[in-house]
């Protein structure tokens, strides 16, 4: 991709909002049906038909949480929603998983669709949108699904303390907001608490923009910690999700990856093509050689957002 | 004529220092606020980033810990001279900036293990961590301020003068740190400007011996 392209997609993203472009972006997002200035966010909901969508900030356009049709939950509008699924592809079976961020609860709505018995924790530090995605988005707690009301750094840490210490086996990062990301859930400190709630053959994977240099920062933290890690490239939206898999769990090929996606998706039915998923796997990437590993001593992300990455460093699909 | 002579150089060198006080003030006041705000990022790894840890813990701990710097620097300007005293809080204030990096992990990972909620275990670990230089800075300006009010009809411009100069300053503090100095190593940030008023407090301390050996000090 060359530079202008890159310039083009970056405004898009912009644009768009930081966690996932979206299709239907562009079309107005409806009326406003909820509005709350939170401790952390000002909270905006639209409606437009059955489409339903989270919005943090009140700048138009940006900062898209999670949309939803109500008419057709199952139905991922967000690109990065979709993505949030590779983790299947490394643990097909998951029986426990922890995701930092609620927003609309998208996410682990989807999961408890395909795996009801699946044990999920979620931890969002906005008390307020709990209830707004669980009045607008569709969004259920249960039995097990649980949302607890914490810094997502705090949860981790309080569960380490436990004297039987949970192992998820699905972690998924997506702790963001579209003007601020906090610090101190990109660094290796931060990392190193993951790693000790993850399974031995789970996987953890962090929803980042792959056009902007905190990318290869965040990758090149991932692998500073566990070792190995892959990344996946959001074909319009910018989003890209990093893996890391547990000591016991295997990195994959692309035809392992391909071979994986498709029996998922006869087991599960998914509504969407886990192969395309499959396929945004570039399996030679990596940070660029000049980035920084973030520290909790070091991690400028906010501005590390804002800066474009000059090289494509083999990602670009 | 020769008296009108001494007269206006003993102003001049009055005038002087008197630069050099609120120079001072300000150089405290940047380096308070260059405090609160690397304070968050001290905090935040260990309790979160909830509010309570920012608005409650950090700038609470602060407004206290200014609160008794304040009545304690006006008790000590009766009672020791104003550079001797600044001299010294700016030492003892670089000694602190430099000490924070060493001892903020043991401090924290201990009050977060003794099970302590968030809130109560970030304002423990504030006081710890920023109370001892926060309370020595507000000594600084009830110091200034009586040293530069020599009768009491100059007291409150003398006041306004102070507070709104190291208040600026203390902005400028904020902005740069806040903007720019998140750029660099938290750590060494610390370090460095522990260094700096370190070196400040002993340059004020030197000078301040050298002219009291010449006689010409207040």
């Amino acid at each position: 991709m060359n530079k202008s392209r890159r310039r083009i997609l970056s405004i898009c993203i912009f644009v768009f909002g930081l966690t996932g472009a979206v299709s239907t972006a562009a079309e107005p997002l409806g009326k406003v049906i909820y509005k709350k200035n939170s401790l952390y966010n000002s909270i905006f909901v639209y409606q437009n038909g059955s489409i339903v969508t989270m919005k943090f900030g009140r700048k138009s356009g940006v900062h898209l949480q999670s949309q939803v049709d109500l008419d057709n939950p199952q139905q991922h509008l967000l690109e990065y929603t979709r993505m949030a699924f590779c983790g299947l592809l490394y643990k097909p079976d998951p029986k426990t998983m922890l995701v930092l961020g609620l927003g609309g609860g998208v996410i682990p709505s989807q999961m408890r669709y395909y795996f009801p018995l699946m044990e999920i924790d979620v931890a969002e530090i906005d008390a307020d949108v709990v209830p707004a995605a669980t009045k607008y988005m569709g969004f259920k707690e249960d039995e097990n699904l649980k949302v607890t009301v914490d810094d997502g750094r705090m949860f981790i840490k309080k569960q380490l303390r436990k004297k039987q210490i949970p192992k998820y086996d699905l972690i998924v990062l997506d702790a963001f907001n579209g003007d601020y990301i906090p610090f101190h859930l990109m660094t290796r400190e931060f990392l190193d608490e993951v790693k000790g709630v993850l399974a031995d053959d789970g996987v953890v994977i962090a929803n980042v923009f792959f056009t902007f240099r905190l990318f290869d920062a965040e990758f090149k933290t991932f692998l500073s910690v566990f070792g190995r890690g892959q990344a996946f490239y959001g074909s319009y939206s910018g989003n890209a999700m990093i893996v890391s898999p547990g000591a016991k769990c295997d990195m994959l090929t692309p035809q392992k990856v391909l071979e994986r996606a498709g029996q998922l998706q006869q087991k599960l039915s998914l509504s969407f093509d886990l192969t395309e998923v499959a396929k945004m796997l570039r399996p030679d990437a990596q940070p660029e050689r000049k980035a920084k590993v973030l520290t909790d001593d070091l991690a400028p992300v906010n501005w590390l957002k804002e800066q474009e990455t000059e090289e494509p460093s083999g990602k670009n699909p | 004529m020769q008296n009108q002579s001494s007269g206006t150089i003993h102003a001049q060198g009055r005038h002087l220092h008197a630069a050099a006080i609120i120079l001072i003030s300000c150089v405290c006041g940047w380096f308070m606020m260059e405090l609160e705000i690397l304070g968050v990022r001290v905090l935040v790894p260990y309790f979160g980033s909830a509010v309570y840890v920012i608005t409650g813990s950090v700038i609470g701990v602060f407004l206290l810990s200014l609160s008794v710097g304040y009545l304690l620097g006006g008790w000590l300007s009766n009672k020791i001279n104003a550079w001797i005293e600044l001299g010294l809080v700016m030492v003892a204030v670089g000694a602190c900036f430099i000490a924070i990096p060493v001892i903020d992990e043991p401090v924290c990972t201990m009050i977060f293990n003794t099970g302590i909620n968030e809130q109560w275990g970030s304002l423990l670990a504030s006081l710890i961590l920023f109370g001892v230089p926060t309370v020595l800075l507000g000594t600084v300006s009830p110091t200034v301020m009586h040293w530069l009010t020599t009768q009491a009809s100059d007291s409150g411009f003398n006041a306004g003068l102070v507070l709104a100069t190291s208040t600026i300053t203390g902005f400028a503090g904020c902005i740069v740190a806040a903007f720019y100095l998140v750029l660099y190593s938290l750590r060494m940030t610390l370090c460095i400007s522990g260094a700096i008023m370190m070196t400040l407090g002993a340059v004020v301390l030197v000078t301040f011996c050298w002219r009291y050996r010449n006689g010409g000090c207040r």
